[in-house]
């Protein structure tokens, strides 16, 4: 009687292995079909909105978003060798700094955005801030402000440049020291759009992010002028001007970033893991009634027809691509 | 010398047992040593002199150990009526005390920080009082605390239970307080269970990043910048850190168990 209970518990056992076997198996079968794209933190929520719409429309595909700061998420491609297939940055620099070319050959500028200041109605004097008074209501004892880590995302570095932009507009000398002087460390995040739940928990009063992040998460934000928002590209020769230092590859090095108008660039990662995959999701992120559309419904204005700098660049692109984009710098 | 010859069988238990604890130590130590061994002792001389590893280093010992003090502190009381009392709805009070443990972390930490905000009555309270909860040293020994306790609680109850509450007893029918009896009787009992439920929550909460990080990216502790050093530059900076912390908290550790070794096994260790 014993040794038939034995039995029946090892054949139990070893029918459970098996089903778990099975199961991881089939797992496996399914992934033929995943895309992974790495992307700004800011371009989570029409990047969502495009994953369903594509996915809808291609059954077997999975497309795999991670978000991030954009230096953060081109060094996991870079330095980590981490498997990624498309790179979506706020800052077509990066790729072009990072990327290319030992990870990428070509950067497809696709989208602009401005740099504005959020709050919500708890944030301490929202009754009064206005385009006139912010930067000394953000110099005032006591109120919480902050932006993310200028040296892991492009709006934290973004957003030093607006102050010392606003410090030149303004002709107000100091101001940019006075302003940092009222924003501890604490107030910093890796990601800019973590700023966003801080802002709605009442633990910050104000955050700056991306007008498109503000509209998308239902913020109130105060709109600044062209001359220090950093979205008219033709306000690049005033924009020069504002230069922020952040790390480098290695502890101890350092990087200059210069301000120029907000332009995200887009690209294919070299050995992506799928090639096929990855070029039909871009075609469909940059087609002027898919991806682009999106982007302009969310408060994030496009480039339609999304841009190379060189007609050398546009002749790498794959075909597909070509007809999407135009030359101009 | 016994004399007879025992004859040599293979006994399956004995197998298993020993294939088992191999296959463990196998695998806890082998990713530990791989990370132990990677970083040149170069890289290792530089990070410890770099004084922002050794900031983040001494605020995870140090917050944790405040984590674990509150918690005997609170938590003591509360074990000690776990242990001895039974009451209606105990078993869920129980349960409500190991919720913590398999509470996902970044959820604790979004917990803990909308209760500290001002959108929350509470967080309007804390702080008009002044009590920063966001990016502190406050905040994150909350977090602390709030992963640690189970801990503590459980450990502290199991020494409680293994004292007959007879002693107790008799040391009240002598005219004794409460009180009088805890410390002079109870306490000399447990400290040892105490300590050790003191080691796992100091233990939990120096390993703990996904409800840190949340509630406070700087000041930074040294799981949140080794994260931090991984996605900016790499393993390869990152990895001392990490050695560093381990050897920390195993010196650390190693002589809380020492000092909490019964006075009979110490003295014959043959």
């Amino acid at each position: 009687m014993k040794k038939v209970r034995t039995w029946k518990k090892i054949t139990l056992a070893l029918g459970f292995v098996a089903a778990a076997l099975m199961l991881s198996l089939s797992a496996h079968a399914a992934s033929h079909g995943k895309v992974i794209v790495f992307h700004a933190g800011s371009l989570t929520v029409p990047f969502a909105k495009m994953e369903k719409i594509f996915e809808s429309k291609y059954p077997g595909t999975d497309i795999l978003r991670e978000a991030g700061g954009s230096t953060k998420m081109a060094r996991m491609i870079s330095e980590l060798n981490k498997p990624a297939d498309i790179m979506a940055s706020a800052d077509y620099a990066v790729i072009d700094k990072s990327l290319i070319p030992a990870k990428a050959q070509w950067n497809v500028r696709f989208a602009t955005n401005q740099l504005v200041l959020c709050y919500t109605d708890r944030s301490r004097f929202a009754g009064e801030i206005n385009a006139q008074n912010w930067y000394d209501i953000l110099g005032r004892e006591g109120v919480v402000w902050g932006h993310s880590d200028p040296n892991l995302d492009p709006c934290g570095y973004r957003s030093l440049m607006v102050l010392q932009l606003a410090e030149k507009h303004y002709d107000k000398p100091g101001l940019y020291d006075r302003l940092i002087a009222n924003r501890p460390k604490e107030n910093i995040r890796p990601k800019s759009v973590e700023l966003v739940s801080l802002l709605k928990t009442g633990n910050m009063d104000y955050a700056w992010e991306y007008l498109s992040v503000a509209v998308q998460h239902d913020l109130k934000y105060v709109v600044l002028p062209d001359e220090i928002n950093l979205g008219n590209y033709r306000q690049d020769d005033f924009y020069k001007e504002a230069k922020v230092k952040v790390t480098g590859k290695k502890p101890g090095t350092w990087i200059t970033r210069t301000g120029g108008s907000v332009t995200y660039g887009i690209t294919m990662v070299k050995e992506a893991p799928n090639p096929d995959g990855a070029l039909a999701f871009l075609e469909y992120v940059l087609s002027p009634d898919g991806g682009l559309k999106i982007l302009k419904e969310m408060g994030q204005p496009p480039f339609v027809p999304c841009r190379v700098p060189t007609q050398e660049m546009k002749s790498m692109l794959p075909a597909s691509l070509q007809k999407l984009v135009e030359v101009k710098n | 010398m016994t004399g007879a010859r025992r004859k040599k069988k293979l006994d399956p238990f004995r197998s298993l047992t020993v294939f088992s604890t191999s296959v463990i130590l196998i695998f806890i130590l082998l990713p530990l040593v791989e990370m132990v061994l990677q970083p040149s002792l170069d890289s290792l001389q530089e990070t410890i002199q770099d004084k922002d590893v050794l900031r983040a280093i001494w605020l995870s010992v140090y917050a944790s150990g405040l984590a674990a003090l509150i918690s005997f502190i609170f938590g003591t009381p509360f074990a000690f009526l776990l242990a001895r009392k039974t009451f209606f709805g105990k078993r869920f009070v129980e349960s409500v005390v190991d919720l913590p443990v398999m509470i996902p972390h970044p959820v604790v930490g979004i917990a803990i920080l909308s209760l500290a905000g001002r959108e929350h009555w509470l967080g309007k309270v804390m702080q008009a009082v002044g009590v920063r909860v966001m990016g502190s040293v406050t905040g994150i020994v909350a977090v602390l605390l709030f992963v640690g306790l189970p801990f503590y609680i459980n450990a502290a109850k199991a020494g409680f239970e293994a004292i007959p509450e007879r002693l107790e007893k008799v040391s009240r029918s002598l005219g004794a307080s409460m009180t009088g009896t805890f410390l002079r009787i109870t306490f000399p009992l447990a400290w040892r269970s105490m300590l050790a439920g003191m080691i796992m929550c100091t233990a939990r909460a120096i390993s703990e990043f996904g409800a840190i990080v949340i509630v406070a990216y700087h000041p930074m502790t040294a799981p949140v910048m080794i994260y931090e050093r991984f996605t900016a530059y790499g393993m390869k900076y990152s990895q001392p850190v990490a050695v560093w912390l381990i050897f920390v908290s195993l010196l650390l550790f190693l002589f809380l168990r020492l000092v909490s070794l019964p006075k009979r096994a110490r003295h014959d260790s043959r």
